[in-house]
């Protein structure tokens, strides 16, 4: 007998070693410097082709019957794709004391933006929800940019505050950050628009967790929510109903629980590989908003349980990728900005996707980088810059950077003389 | 983060793999839509291929109440109610029913299906439909019969042979958008509607025209209840023609009372009276019981059974043969020949010659008639069964029974139906009629020269002559049971016969119910027989008879 006659029990151990092997190997990928920056491009890439395609899909059936066109509006969004890849791309690289300077003008800007969709004549109202504001040869969405203006403007205060060590008082913490998220909401609400408030009060909340406010302090923000929202029930009767819908669309199927039904019908009739791009039947009108906050039902019918556990897996990559920014950077703005900017995302998807699925009320918020709406992917892009900008300052990733050399556009941007530094 | 997400993907994994089947199915009936798509109907043709029934391109209208705006039903109800004839408050009921799709109106012209659309209303939209229509309107309309509303046939050969006629209705399953977009790429599961078969009637158009003017006009000039001709085919069994009056149009089925629809020639049953003598004279001269030239002596009256019988006008005791018997319709006669030949043998040639039995034409309603087994008869009976009292026939057994004998003793069944044509256009003749010697080929001869006195001067019918013609035939006059009290009232009166009687090629069969000025078959129905055969002699190109009738003696000698 020789040792030849044991190759069972030897592949057995060189399978276990070589799983560990590749484990080690992922692991030691998740330690480099550049892994929130390529997961930041990655998944926002991805996500934003995958969101071009299915608005060309969802809305080409409503755009033909519109306008005869079935890429009316896909042709719109590629636009706001086409000018929010360069603004991306310059957004990460500014430095985040750019940003700083930035917070009040953008503050401004979305204040009054928010004021003017309330001017009768100005603002545009969508559905029930005033969140529109026509600028004559487009319309824009100045809530989208007051999410980015919150959490710079947060972030910047905070830091501020806390470099002059007053963090440690219950009024520093939340003067003057309560009152104007306040005047935030308050702006967004008058446009009966509470998706938005409640993405505005996400990131107010993650802000203060990141700068370690204690738990009575969030114990005490829920119990305000709750009576703020009691007291908009007692005043219009009908929302409470709204929220309650979500718990059985079924109760009413035909009017207030139609929307929730035909994206539940949606996402059940992908099956776990969907019916094929291009293949929704529920696009054919029985979706409302199929392009914009139910998107994500089409995704569930064309593409499956495959193409929504990818979706649901890309926007948890992505949360995961800002947060790792956030605990890798040293500089407390770019932290705090970093998680704002990352919950104000992360959070606006599952609310999204947790209305279609029937486990969140409907607030009509759209889906980041995939819904249709160009005044959201915007902000949203700029946002997802800076993330790369910050990105790029994590300990070792200039470094990395730099050692990979100059890519394929730098080298050609370097042979033709305009090479930087 | 990661706890939520766990809970989204779980949410996922049972809406989209676990629990997807009822959520898909009840996605799938919103958007899934049956359509019907009808069959065309197959065209009835006369015998030489000119339609009689045919189908048109027509429109059906339908409504998807679903899609229809609630506030605007009154006013679609309202607008098309004058478009498609119906009444509104119909239209508006159907706009309520829960479901996709509901007929509004079927049949409509494809003119009008247009200005509807033009209204543009949502939830209106028309689909391919057949109209069925009558060319000819009431020509052969007892015959062809009708369809219904359903597009199925309701009487005549419509109904007789719809199996045929209607082929199968298409389905095709359409799943459409929720604006009613039929959605591209989507099953469409598509069953092709299976065209009806084409048929072919062995009426003559020309000789249907003739027989329905023919009898219209006597009904209406004797005033008659109604009355009925058939034109049959001796050597084939063929019904040529068959007309009733009063008729109907068929394009016009609300204004049809029942009782015209139907075809009396088979559903209407009489006494034959004394046109029913020829099978007693059949059976007699078959088994030998007389001759032509045997003597009778018909005292004017003679009772038997306890009933007194005579003929139908008073006479002297007479010395006739039984050529003259025949001739001269003597009850008295015939009752003395039948004596000689027995109920059961009669009885026996009676079913021969299709008594008591289907026609064999396949129309609905047919009745064939009441022939009860010579043990049933009542002591009467055996004296009037022999000259037409006591049993009853409709039209074309009678026509048969003469046909037997114009094809020289062979009986073949009647038929309505030349062929059937698939929807490959291979057309199909219908089986040869049955056929059966009933009586021999001499006994037919000497009835046939017997029948031909009956149209001399010296017979009942003179009226029934044809210039350049052999005639042959018989009048009756019969006694009528009125449906409506069960007793005798009025009269039947009838005459049969066929021609060339030396060549026998048609045989025409006129029949009046209750006619009220004169009631003689041969006063009131030979006329009509006369205007039907000559015409069809003439259509039909049949060369006069080049012989003269043979004299037979209907006196004997004292």
């Amino acid at each position: 007998m020789t040792v030849a006659s044991t190759p069972h029990r030897l592949g057995v151990s060189a399978r276990l070693a070589w799983l560990r092997g590749r484990a080690a190997a992922v692991l030691s990928l998740l330690r480099r410097p550049l892994t929130s920056y390529y997961l930041l491009i990655g998944c926002s890439m991805l996500l934003l082709a995958l969101g071009l395609l299915m608005v060309l899909s969802a809305s080409s059936v409503e755009s033909f019957e519109a306008t005869g066109s079935s890429f009316t509006l896909f042709q719109k969004q590629a636009i706001w794709a086409a000018v929010g890849l360069p603004a991306m791309a310059i957004a990460a690289q500014l430095p985040p004391r750019t940003y700083r300077l930035c917070v009040y003008p953008l503050a401004v800007v979305a204040v009054t933006g928010l004021a003017l969709t309330l001017v009768p004549g100005m603002g545009v109202t969508v559905n029930g929800a005033t969140r529109w504001l026509d600028l004559g040869f487009v319309q824009v969405q100045p809530s989208e940019v007051a999410k980015l203006a919150l959490a710079l403007w947060g972030a910047d205060l905070l830091t501020r505050k806390q470099k002059a060590g007053m963090l440690t008082e219950w009024r520093h913490l939340l003067m003057p950050l309560l009152p104007g998220v306040g005047i935030l909401v308050l702006l967004v609400m008058l446009g009966s628009d509470l998706g938005t408030a409640m993405v505005l009060f996400t990131i107010f909340l993650a802000l203060l967790w990141v700068v370690g406010a204690p738990g009575r302090l969030f114990t005490g923000m829920v119990g305000l929510i709750g009576v703020l929202v009691s007291i908009l029930i007692v005043v219009e009767p009908y929302r409470l109903k709204r929220l309650t819908t979500f718990l059985d669309p079924f109760a009413d199927p035909l009017q207030s629980g139609y929307q929730g039904v035909q994206g539940i019908y949606a996402v059940a009739t992908g099956g776990l590989f969907g019916v094929g791009l291009g293949a929704s039947r529920e696009k054919w009108s029985y979706l409302p908003h199929a392009e914009t906050d139910f998107i994500f039902a089409i995704i569930g019918e064309e593409l499956g349980l495959v193409g929504t556990l990818v979706v649901l897996a890309l926007f948890g990559l992505l949360g995961y990728a800002g947060i790792r920014v956030a605990m890798r950077v040293k500089d407390p703005f770019m932290r705090l900005a970093a998680v704002g900017v990352t919950a104000w995302l992360v959070v606006q998807a599952l609310v999204n996707i947790g209305a279609v699925i029937g486990l969140v009320p409907i607030t009509g918020i759209p889906l980041p980088l995939v819904s249709y709406g160009g005044s959201a992917l915007l902000p949203t892009l700029v946002a997802l810059g800076m993330l790369l900008s910050f990105a790029k300052r994590e300990p070792g990733a200039r470094r990395a950077l730099s050692a990979r050399g100059p890519g394929p556009v730098g080298r050609a941007l370097g042979w033709l003389g305009f090479r930087r530094r | 983060m990661a706890f939520v997400l766990s809970v989204f993907a779980g949410r996922l994994v049972q809406l989209q793999w676990l629990e997807n089947d009822a959520y898909a199915a009840q996605a799938a009936q919103q958007r899934l839509v049956s359509l019907n798509l009808p069959a065309n109907r197959g065209t009835i043709t006369d015998a030489h291929g000119q339609p009689l029934a045919m189908t048109m391109d027509a429109r059906a209208v339908f409504a998807d109440p679903g899609l229809v705006e609630p506030g605007k039903k009154d006013e679609i109800a309202g607008a098309l109610a004058p478009l498609l004839d119906v009444p509104a408050g119909e239209i508006r009921e159907k706009l309520d029913t829960p479901g996709r799709f509901v007929y509004l109106a079927r049949e409509v012209s494809p003119e009008r299906a247009q200005q509807i659309l033009k209204l543009g209303y949502r939830g209106i939209a028309t689909q391919p439909d057949h109209d069925r229509i009558y060319p000819s309107e009431s020509l052969g309309a007892n015959v062809i019969g009708l369809v219904g509303r359903d597009g199925h046939g309701l009487a005549g050969i419509e109904y007789a042979l719809d199996r045929q006629l209607a082929g199968r209705d298409g389905r095709q399953t359409v799943e459409i958008g929720r604006n009613g977009q039929p959605i591209p790429m989507s099953s469409d599961q598509r069953r092709p509607p299976k065209r009806g078969r084409d048929v072919r009637l062995t009426i003559d158009r020309d000789i249907q025209w003739k027989a329905e003017r023919a009898i219209a006009d006597q009904v209406e000039q004797s005033g008659a209840d109604s009355g009925t001709v058939a034109v049959m085919e001796p050597s084939t069994g063929q019904i040529l023609g068959l007309a009733t009056a009063p008729s109907f149009d068929p394009n016009l089925p609300d204004e049809a009372s029942p009782d015209k629809i139907g075809n009396r020639a088979v559903t209407d049953v009489y006494e034959p009276g004394s046109t029913n003598k020829v099978i007693t004279a059949a059976a007699a001269l078959e088994t030998g019981a007389v001759t032509p030239k045997t003597p009778f002596t018909v005292p004017p009256t003679l009772r038997r059974a306890g009933t007194t019988f005579h003929d139908s006008s008073y006479h002297p005791t007479e010395q006739l043969t039984f050529a003259g018997v025949l001739a001269k319709s003597s009850n008295i006669g015939t009752l003395l020949t039948a004596e000689r030949i027995g109920s059961p043998t009669l009885y026996q040639y009676l079913r021969k010659f299709g008594f008591g039995g289907p026609s064999g034409l396949g129309l609905p309603g047919e009745s064939p008639g009441l022939l009860p087994p010579p043990e049933d008869w009542s002591a009467s009976q055996h004296y009037t069964v022999p000259f037409g009292q006591g049993v009853s026939a409709n039209t074309i057994q009678m026509a048969s029974v003469f046909a037997t004998i114009a094809a020289g003793g062979v009986r073949a069944e009647p038929s309505l139906i030349a062929g059937t044509t698939d929807e490959e256009g291979t057309y199909q003749p219908a089986e040869p009629s049955e056929k059966r010697r009933v009586i021999g080929e001499k006994t037919a001869r000497q009835l046939s020269r017997m029948l031909e006195k009956v149209v001399s001067e010296e017979g009942t019918a003179p009226a029934a002559q044809i210039p350049g013609y052999r005639v042959a035939g018989k009048t009756g006059t019969a006694q009528r049971v009125d449906p409506a009290c069960g007793c005798y009232r009025g009269y039947t009166a009838t005459f049969v016969g066929f021609a060339p009687a030396d060549d026998p090629e048609l045989v025409v069969q006129v029949v009046l119910q209750n006619p009220k000025r004169g009631h003689y078959g041969g006063v009131v129905a030979a006329p009509v027989f006369k205007d039907v055969m000559s015409f069809a002699l003439k259509s039909r190109k049949i060369p006069p008879s080049g012989t003269k009738p043979p004299d037979i003696r209907l006196y004997a000698r004292p």
